[in-house]
């Protein structure tokens, strides 16, 4: 089992072990929700990497692998630049000045984030 | 994806324009780590304010609102501005190259997280020039108090709006570690054989993806209160004061962790690299780290002890058990020094000078970890103390042993040693002289957050020698300033691997290329460029 | 040496005769001692920790520090792990920590008693910026920033302090008595004082306010019985 996961479970199980453990110790409502929520959170990944990730085969998880094992293998497109980044974080920015400032600015804030999302699934093609 | 060949990069640009859209991970380090660097001086230059008004009683150098949004200010610029995101800026430029990797693997999502820690910050700062002046209720802006009723201004709204744009970032940047360090290690780079800096920042970002949310729901809940109708914080309309401070020491204790494994990563890389041995009970780091992690999100109670609201024994066992993975950890870099050949760069005097205060933080930590003594400390000078040991005697030290021993990586020049080693001591004796007197304080009977206080028994004194060691304090920053101009100006070259160190970083040329490495070692332990070096030693290494 | 379980002894015999005089550590109510007795045990387990430490840190740095500079090619043992240290230093300080926890759960749960019937009973109110202490059939105090109120309470005998707000959190604090609690709107909380030592203690409030926050305080003055008696048919009148 990839060791992520079997972080993933065991923070899983503790979170659970401590909830549990805060509520017979504490009868307290507001932390046993904390608890219990990260506790789901974790779970929730950890289920993400059995059901989809169980057959990951990595060069990086084998103790004798070669530098060379991985020559030549297509990972995946880095993107070197993009301008996205920039006026995403500035129209999140608006939308949230907008908020206390003035509701158009949260407006324009909200419409630059959709179009600029639509960019970045186009620059991922 | 078509299997024809390789795309090849333009190569980059070194304009302005060529730093706001690069999603390469080194650059967005750099703008991280300058970014906080930029926050650290302007909360310290408020820290200096603070300290001249306490230098005597019934002072006015500022006024009591003034006061108020000085250490607002401040403690939200260090906390949220400085010491978490230049954790953050490290990692970035660090992993890939830690682990072997090109870049990291959400590089747009990467960049973003920077640009929304900048601006978030700017929200927070832009407070200030508001009618009623910048948020003025602590960094823990505490319900009622940030109630809309009681802070009437909109600072405290940019505020909350910075912390979450913050916030969003952090959570980010941890999804994004935690995959790249999963996926893209080099071929041999076994998750046991990552660098222990690496290790620590897996448990950050876990513990940032766990404790964060809750922060975010806090703000959420503050904001609806003040401009939706809610009354979640209100108990005349049936809400309750005490959910902002669950909710917002479930993130704010493991928060503080955020802000120490980082540095414990920091330190176990350079404690060996100038020791001259491989470090010390490696299983045992790590276990370590996550245990502290796991045990961090049970004791967010212990920081409202005084308020006969929670069940005390319950955070006070957890807070006590914390200090046994911490005392692994501290055995464990001893144990890395013991019978080694010790040398005492700039690097290393940072890391001792780290040991040294972190000690002491934690000590005291133990100390008001107890209910019994809490009901003394909280709230009083003791207990900023103790947070200044940990946060400055511990993570700022640390801060700057990693600038020292990765600045010749980053920017292919070398920091002068002779002026490092001013810088240390200056900061070290500063530190102390300034931070020390505090417990003395707290013990005596001044509370936190006061912008005045009478001229009685030993205040006033103990007062003027913490404001003194303050501006001693200023002055190794200066010192470090003007290092960095100076060995800027001179531009002395550096080689691949200054200080014969242990991690990839080291294998790549100073500064590395946009695509990390040309060439990689074999990886068979968690220092392969040392292994590589010294083929002689690394054969005598025990496995 | 104060003894860890006075509280105990002293429901027998009374309260602490001798007087200490310095801020730290105060025992100025029988719960103080028992706060005073913690602090004392914590601080010199952490002085030993530290010591410790500390000392070990120095001695390798001195011991085995290089004689010049980072020239030559010497690498001493490369030795990374050892089962049975790593084990010792692991169970040893959490043997240390339980015994602390073991200790402190009890001093605190001798903190926090209460006793069935208090002699005195005061509802104080915390608000922006002053206090409020309304004695339970007697006299109701107030004060202001620039008016620190005093509470009389009489020595040996114990009074009860039901605590609240009536805006945002404050903490009643008295150093002098190694203890605080918060004053938290909507909802009241309560503990029990039992003073050892006759004289005036100032209090402030502990818990951030807003802008008079460093002004918001008050002082309990402890009067033998007959004196309180007194005062609160005076003050009532």
């Amino acid at each position: 089992m990839m060791i992520g996961l079997r972080l993933f479970i065991s923070s899983a199980v503790f979170a659970i072990a401590i909830a549990i453990a805060y509520w017979l110790v504490a009868h307290e409502i507001v932390g046993t929700f904390l608890l219990g929520f990260m506790a789901c959170a974790l779970i929730f990944v950890a289920g993400y990497m059995i059901v989809a990730e169980s057959e990951a085969n990595l060069h990086g998880d084998r103790d004798d692998a070669k530098v060379s094992d991985g020559a030549g293998e297509l990972v995946g497109t880095f993107t070197t630049r993009s301008p996205l980044p920039i006026w995403t974080a500035l129209a999140v920015t608006c939308i949230g000045l907008g908020l206390v400032i003035s509701p158009t600015l949260a407006g324009l804030g909200a419409i630059a984030v959709l179009v600029l999302g639509a960019f970045y699934i186009v620059q991922s093609r | 994806m078509s299997a024809a060949a390789a795309p090849v990069a333009a190569p980059p640009r070194n304009d302005l324009l060529g730093w706001i859209t690069s999603t390469d991970h080194k650059r967005i380090g750099i703008l991280y780590l300058t970014t906080s660097l930029g926050y650290f001086f302007i909360a310290g230059a408020l820290a200096l304010v603070i300290r001249t008004q306490l230098a005597h009683p019934n002072a006015t150098v500022v006024s009591a609102h003034a006061y108020a949004q000085l250490f607002t200010l401040h403690g939200t610029a260090m906390i949220f501005l400085f010491v978490a995101p230049f954790a953050l800026g490290l990692a970035n430029f660090l992993i890939p190259l830690q682990i072997g990797a090109p870049d990291m693997a959400f590089p747009r999502l990467n960049a973003l997280s920077y640009w929304l820690f900048l601006f978030g910050g700017l929200v927070i700062f832009a407070g200030a020039a508001t009618n009623e002046g910048a948020a003025a209720t602590g960094w823990t802006a505490y319900a009622p108090l940030s109630a809309i009723k009681v802070s009437t201004g909109l600072g405290q709204d940019m505020w909350i709006i910075g912390v979450f744009l913050v916030s969003v970032a952090t959570i980010l940047t941890s999804i994004n570690f935690i995959t790249t360090v999963f996926i893209y290690r080099a071929p041999g780079m076994t998750m046991w054989r990552i660098p222990i800096f690496t290790w620590e920042m897996v448990a950050t970002s876990l513990l940032v993806f766990m404790a964060f949310p809750a922060l975010a729901a806090d703000l959420l809940l503050l904001f609806v209160d003040r401009h939706l109708g809610g009354h979640a914080f209100d108990p005349a309309h049936g809400g309750n004061a005490i959910l902002w401070q669950h909710l917002f020491w479930f993130f704010g204790h493991p928060e503080v962790y955020v802000m120490i494994l980082p540095y414990f990563g920091v330190i176990s890389e350079i404690i060996p690299v100038f020791s001259r041995k491989p470090i010390f009970g490696y299983t045992g780091l790590v276990i370590s780290a996550f245990a502290i992690a796991g045990l961090s999100m049970g004791v967010w109670a212990h920081h409202m002890f005084t308020t006969g609201a929670v069940n005390n024994p319950f955070f006070s066992f957890v807070s006590f058990l914390i200090a046994v993975p911490t005392g692994v950890k501290f055995f464990n870099w001893i144990a890395t020094m013991w019978r080694g050949s010790i040398s005492f760069q700039t690097p290393m005097l940072f890391s001792i000078g780290f040991l040294m205060n972190f000690l002491l933080g934690g000590i005291t930590g133990v100390m008001v970890a107890s209910p019994p003594i809490d009901f003394q400390a909280q709230d009083s000078y003791f207990v900023v103390a103790h947070m200044h040991y940990v946060l400055g005697g511990g993570s700022l030290f640390a801060i700057f042993a990693a600038l020292f021993f990765w600045w010749p990586k980053m920017f292919g020049v070398k920091l002068y040693e002779g002026l490092g080693t001013w810088c240390f001591w200056l900061l070290f004796v500063g530190f102390n002289v300034t931070f020390f007197p505090m417990h003395l304080l707290g013990l005596e009977g001044m509370p936190r957050r006061v912008f005045t206080y009478a001229d009685q028994g030993q205040l006033p004194a103990l007062n003027m020698i913490a404001t003194l060691g303050s501006y001693v304090m200023l002055a190794g920053v200066l010192v470090f300033a003007w290092n960095v101009v100076a060995s800027t100006l001179k531009r002395e070259p550096v080689g691949a691997d200054p200080w014969r160190a242990n991690s990839l970083e080291w294998w790549t040329t100073s500064p590395p290329p946009e695509h990390n490495f040309d060439t990689l070692p074999a990886i068979r332990s968690e220092r392969p460029v040392f292994d590589a070096h010294h083929p002689d030693v690394a054969a005598r290494t025990p496995r | 040496m104060p003894d860890p379980y006075p509280a105990r002894v002293r429901a027998k015999t009374g309260y602490e005769a001798d007087v200490h005089g310095q801020t730290w550590p105060a025992t100025a109510t029988t719960q103080s001692s028992v706060l005073a007795s913690d602090w004392l045990l914590f601080t010199l387990v952490g002085l030993a920790v530290a010591l410790l430490v500390w000392g070990l840190i120095l001695f390798a740095i001195v011991r085995w520090r290089r004689p010049h500079g980072d020239a030559g090619d010497e690498y001493p043992p490369q030795f990374r792990d050892n089962n049975a240290l790593e084990i010792a230093w692991t169970v040893v300080p959490l043997i240390v920590v339980i015994g602390l926890f073991v200790y402190t759960y009890r001093a605190e749960a001798d903190v926090e008693a209460m006793v069935p019937k208090p002699d005195v009973t005061i509802a104080v109110n915390g608000f922006r910026w002053g206090w409020t202490f309304a004695y339970d059939g007697g006299p109701t105090i107030n004060g202001a920033e620039r008016n620190p109120p005093e509470m009389v309470i009489p020595l040996g005998e114990t009074t009860r302090i039901v605590l609240t707000s009536s805006d945002v959190n404050h903490a009643f604090w008295v150093p002098d008595f190694l203890f605080k609690r918060d004053a938290i709107p909507g909802r009241t909380s309560s503990f029990d004082l039992r003073p050892s030592k006759l004289g005036t203690f100032l209090g402030h409030c502990a818990e951030f306010c807003g802008l008079d926050h460093a002004l918001m305080n008050f002082s309990v003055r402890v009067v033998p019985p007959d004196a309180y008696a007194r005062w609160r048919r005076g003050a009532s009148s």
